[in-house]
């Protein structure tokens, strides 16, 4: 029993090793449910859910966190899908803010609750491209609130504009970074397009 | 040494087995119920831009944006509120409910000011407060409110400018490079870290302090490169800071503002003196004295006075709309639909001269405004969708004393509003190419 006792704390401490952590964790907890289809989508909605967010992480390829203000397991190595740490990366928090179908062709509107683990098809890139059905290209001057920036490795959305002409922009930027409203002077700057989100219904 | 015996070796096995299982299922259980936290606490925000200054004859309206908490069904806030308003800076508030409206794209609540309040000859200052009737949470903007409201200020016969359509590819040689690095972590060299989510990141932010010494934030090396006239010399911060902005103080120590809105206080030899979480949520730009410009109220916030860290419900107080100049005035900064930007130098809230200044090619961001000679500098950033360059502006009393262009490409993502100082009577640059880091200087005409 001694022996029994001793080596349960072993195992404890095991248990808790960076190797069982790492290809963890966060993603144990999230679902797979499917979105609820609606027929609105309004930007100070959009604003509410990337807002929810904020400091809930960040993770490359990902896109479930819950809403407890934390990133559960910060300080990830960077790039790597496997570490299913909370939070999404860039592209994953536009499209599920954007209501958007894991279909490409699809440009209804979808709503997927924190929780639920989807990234969506498309990356940066393909988003600056204004790839998929939902998706198209604006003119930066013209770039409004829920707008986006998109450059060939980043996406962020217009949270608003402000008043040194630069835009309060709502955004999943890094593990260091993680998700976040940041003053950010993407629009004026010609390494990132314009983007917007067909459908908005307010 | 006793021979372990086989019920020992499976008593011992079944330890670690049990505490393995045990410790995996307890790890579950307190990350499920994290995850279980999918109603957290309300959460408001909101946000505003100011019509800071106005022209006569304009009608004013402001708009809010109200941010709660995600509605299950997927809806946005149902929301109210109040704008508290007055002629000029003193006196009481009178209150304006705010009407809701059908459309967000530019904030969803809206209040057009009384004529008799926005064409005052002194201006108006006001304060919001909106409420989500979902939770009862309410959210002032600015943060401070009463205290600290924001302020509008009519032009009165600005001197008017007009830039036309903006050439590009006209930019100007810096009369010198003042600093250069390679790339390294080493001595004499300035860090570059790359990744796919951030692309490159390299020094974040600079300052050229009053004797000409040219300090760069090596963010990637977490260290202060200065150059002085000794040549280089490496302050390190034990940390590494990306995308920071950083002010050098005349007393010697250095600022440097986190990506997470802390501010970072150090001794002349790095090591720590304070740090102090900033009011608002997101910040813009770092200026000595460790004033922040701030969002969502879009004001200047000093996070500390007299060298000591001030509280944030202290920051809110002691907000102001406009930023403080050397020579005791104030700058306000309006950039105004696409291609408009509004200045105006103030005394109190009281406009002592303003320029606006219209372009034909859209204006990006004001990278820089400041009091030069017996003008005003700024420095905006002109572009198209797949091109941009910085527009330097040296306004005088009469007009444009001197304007020229600016590369504005950059190898490395900095923070926000970090690439130019001025600096004894001359425009600093920090630049970053493919070999290494520098900072160049512009030498500027003075307006009298």
């Amino acid at each position: 029993m001694r022996c029994f006792a001793a080596l349960l704390v072993v195992g404890f401490a095991l248990s808790g090793v960076s190797g069982a952590q790492a290809y963890h964790r966060f993603w144990a907890t999230c679902n797979e449910d499917a979105p609820t289809f609606m027929t609105t989508m309004t930007r100070d909605a959009a604003q509410d859910y990337a807002n929810a967010a904020r400091y809930e992480g960040y993770q490359w390829g990902g896109g479930c966190w819950n809403y407890d203000d934390a990133d559960s397991y910060p300080n990830d190595p960077p790039q790597v899908l496997g570490t299913h740490g909370e939070g999404g990366d860039c592209s994953g928090l536009t499209f599920k803010t954007w209501r958007e179908s894991t279909d490409t062709w699809r440009d209804g509107r979808y709503y997927w609750r924190a929780l639920r683990n989807v990234h969506g098809p498309y990356d940066a890139a393909a988003f600056r491209d204004g790839g998929g059905a939902p998706n198209h290209t604006v003119a930066k001057v013209t770039a409004g609130v829920m707008d986006a920036f998109a450059s060939g490795t980043h996406i962020g959305m217009i949270f608003t504009r402000s008043l040194y002409g630069g835009d309060q922009i709502v955004e999943a930027k890094c593990e260091a970074c993680g998700t976040n409203i940041f003053y950010r002077t993407y629009r004026g700057d010609s390494a990132y397009g314009g983007v917007g989100r067909w459908g908005w219904t307010g | 040494m006793r021979r372990p015996g086989f019920r020992s070796l499976a008593g011992g096995a079944a330890g670690i087995a049990a505490g393995v299982i045990g410790g995996v299922v307890l790890t579950s259980v307190s990350t499920a119920g994290s995850a279980a936290l999918d109603s957290g606490p309300p959460l408001i925000d909101a946000t505003h831009v100011p019509p800071a200054l106005t022209v006569p004859g304009e009608p004013v309206r402001l708009r809010y944006g109200l941010i709660c908490s995600p509605r299950p069904d997927g809806g946005p806030c149902d929301g109210s509120g109040t704008v508290y308003l007055r002629v000029g800076d003193a006196g009481p508030f009178d209150a304006y409910p705010l009407q809701r409206g059908e459309e967000s794209k530019d904030g969803r609540y809206f209040l057009d000011v009384p004529p008799a309040v926005s064409e005052s000859r002194d201006g108006f200052s006001y304060y919001a407060v909106l409420r989500d009737h979902a939770t009862d949470a309410t959210v002032s903007v600015p943060s401070g409110a009463a205290a600290a409201p924001d302020v509008s200020v009519p032009l009165h016969d600005p001197v008017t400018i007009a830039l036309g359509r903006h050439e590009f590819g006209g930019v100007r040689t810096p009369d010198a490079e003042t600093v250069h690095a390679p790339w390294g972590s080493g001595p004499g060299s300035v860090g570059l870290a790359s990744s796919r989510e951030l692309g490159f990141t390299g020094p974040s932010s600079f300052d050229v302090e009053p004797d000409g010494t040219v300090d760069v934030l090596d963010s990637v090396n977490g260290r202060i490169a200065r150059w002085g006239r000794g040549g280089r010399r490496d302050v390190p911060l034990g940390a590494s800071a990306d995308l920071a902005d950083f002010a050098a103080e005349p007393d010697g120590t250095f600022d440097v503002l986190d990506l997470h809105g802390t501010l970072h206080r150090y001794h002349g030899d790095g090591t720590a003196e304070w740090e102090q979480k900033l009011a608002d949520r997101t910040w813009a730009k770092l200026e000595r004295d460790a004033s922040v410009l701030e969002q969502p109220s879009e004001q200047w916030m000093p996070v500390a006075n007299a060298g000591s860290p001030l509280s944030r419900s202290a920051q809110k107080r002691v907000a102001h709309s406009a930023k403080r100049l050397a020579n005791g005035h104030g700058l306000l900064v309006d950039r105004v639909g696409p291609g408009e930007l509004r200045v105006a130098e103030l005394r109190g809230n009281a406009p002592l001269r303003g320029w606006r200044i219209t372009s034909e090619t859209p204006l990006g961001e004001v990278q820089l405004a400041e009091s030069h000679g017996n003008g005003v500098i700024v420095v905006t950033r002109a572009y198209v969708d797949d091109r941009d360059e910085f527009v330097v502006l040296v306004l005088g009393a009469r007009g444009l004393v001197q304007r020229f262009s600016v590369a504005s490409g950059s190898w490395t993502e900095t923070a926000p509003l970090a690439r130019f100082r001025l600096a004894r009577g001359a425009l600093y640059r920090l630049r970053t190419t493919d070999a290494g880091a520098a900072v160049d200087r512009f030498d500027l005409e003075v307006p009298q």
